[in-house]
């Protein structure tokens, strides 16, 4: 008797825990990517140095790369590469924000803050151009 | 004993409602956000997150193409075409177009003529312009422009059973004058979805 007891117990278990599985399985909207094997392109990756304030932040977002090119000429464009880390679709708010040669803040209309979606474990870029040619450096912040 | 515990239970509870009450209290406050930030009050319309978004978007795009660097000068003049608004939104299409222009200035490549096209009109830099020519007897050279900007917002609804979904399209062309040719092309689109009232779930 006990024994019958202790079997339906299990296979109620095994039953809940596969309707917890199926349930997040369906709230899931994983990204599977696809590229060339061996890439074509020659980013220029800069070196990264970042300040983590929010864990809970970092560990749900990942930079990956960083690259940057120079366009119209005499203008700085950044590109961030980010990934989703979680299984869940999640939205990033971002800022990119220019520096000039002295290390002065360079105001510009296109610091604001920006919001992307990425689906599960996705992968996206984000990227801007410096509107004025004094940018040297860059600053990109994250937030929840 | 009793009626001494009943009382002084009487007078917790008494408390802890007024508390609660007081808590509740709303006091009209105001306060100032990042009208670009993601504190913004967000609407079916488009808010000023998303007209920041769409222009730094715009600006990006075409400063990344190479239109610009086959400019026949620096600063290459640039007059504002028509922006032409099909939405059902009463906006000043300024706020995406001055956004624009700023940047565009700022990036030392484009100077804006405020007495040509159909943008924002330098009235007093006109007529100082005529007085002066009156005064001189000299005709004054006006730069013709480079390039005009053009634009058109528009917005299409789409309505689901538990969802309206507005998307608003930024569409922008750069048109060389000399040629006539369109040298930069582009739109982008904020999808924004509002649940119904009374609607349960997405």
């Amino acid at each position: 008797m006990k024994n019958r007891s202790s079997q339906a117990l299990r296979v109620t278990g095994a039953l809940f825990a596969a309707g917890l599985a199926l349930a997040f399985t369906g709230c899931s909207t994983n990204v599977n990517t696809y590229e060339r094997a061996e890439s074509q392109a020659a980013p220029n990756y800069v070196a990264d140095k970042r300040v983590i304030t929010d864990n809970t932040l970092a560990g749900t977002f990942r930079v990956t790369a960083i690259n940057q090119a120079t366009v119209s000429g005499n203008l700085l464009k950044v590109q961030a590469t980010v990934e989703n880390l979680k299984n869940k679709l999640r939205t990033l708010n971002y800022k990119f924000e220019w520096v000039d040669v002295n290390g002065m803040a360079v105001d510009s209309p296109n610091e604001t803050w920006k919001a992307i979606q990425l689906q599960g474990r996705e992968t996206q870029t984000i990227s801007t151009v410096a509107v004025s040619p004094k940018a040297v450096d860059f600053r990109l912040k994250f937030r929840e | 004993m009793k009626s001494n515990l009943t009382s002084r239970l009487t007078g917790v509870l008494a408390l802890g409602a007024m508390l609660a009450l007081t808590g509740c209290e709303t006091v009209p406050e105001t306060r100032t956000v990042d009208a670009k930030g993601p504190e913004a009050v967000n609407t079916a319309a488009i808010n000023s997150q998303d007209w920041a978004n769409a222009a730094d978007q715009l600006v990006a795009s075409l400063l990344s193409s190479s239109a610009l660097e086959n400019a026949p000068r620096t600063p290459a003049v640039l007059a504002v075409d028509r922006v032409i608004n099909n939405t059902q939104l009463m906006v000043d299409t300024d706020l995406l177009i001055k956004k624009i222009r700023v940047a565009l200035t700022q990036t030392g490549k484009i100077a804006i003529t405020n007495t040509m096209g159909l943008g924002e009109r330098a009235v007093v830099a006109s007529e100082a312009a005529e007085l002066e020519e009156m005064q001189t007897g000299k005709k004054q050279k006006l730069l013709v422009p480079d390039y005009t900007l053009y634009a058109k917002l528009i917005q299409q609804q789409d309505t689901g059973k538990k969802v309206t979904q507005n998307t608003y399209s930024f569409q922008m062309s750069l048109v060389q004058t000399k040629t006539g040719l369109t040298v930069w092309e582009e739109e982008k689109s904020i999808a924004k979805q509002t649940k119904r009232a009374g609607a349960v779930g997405w």
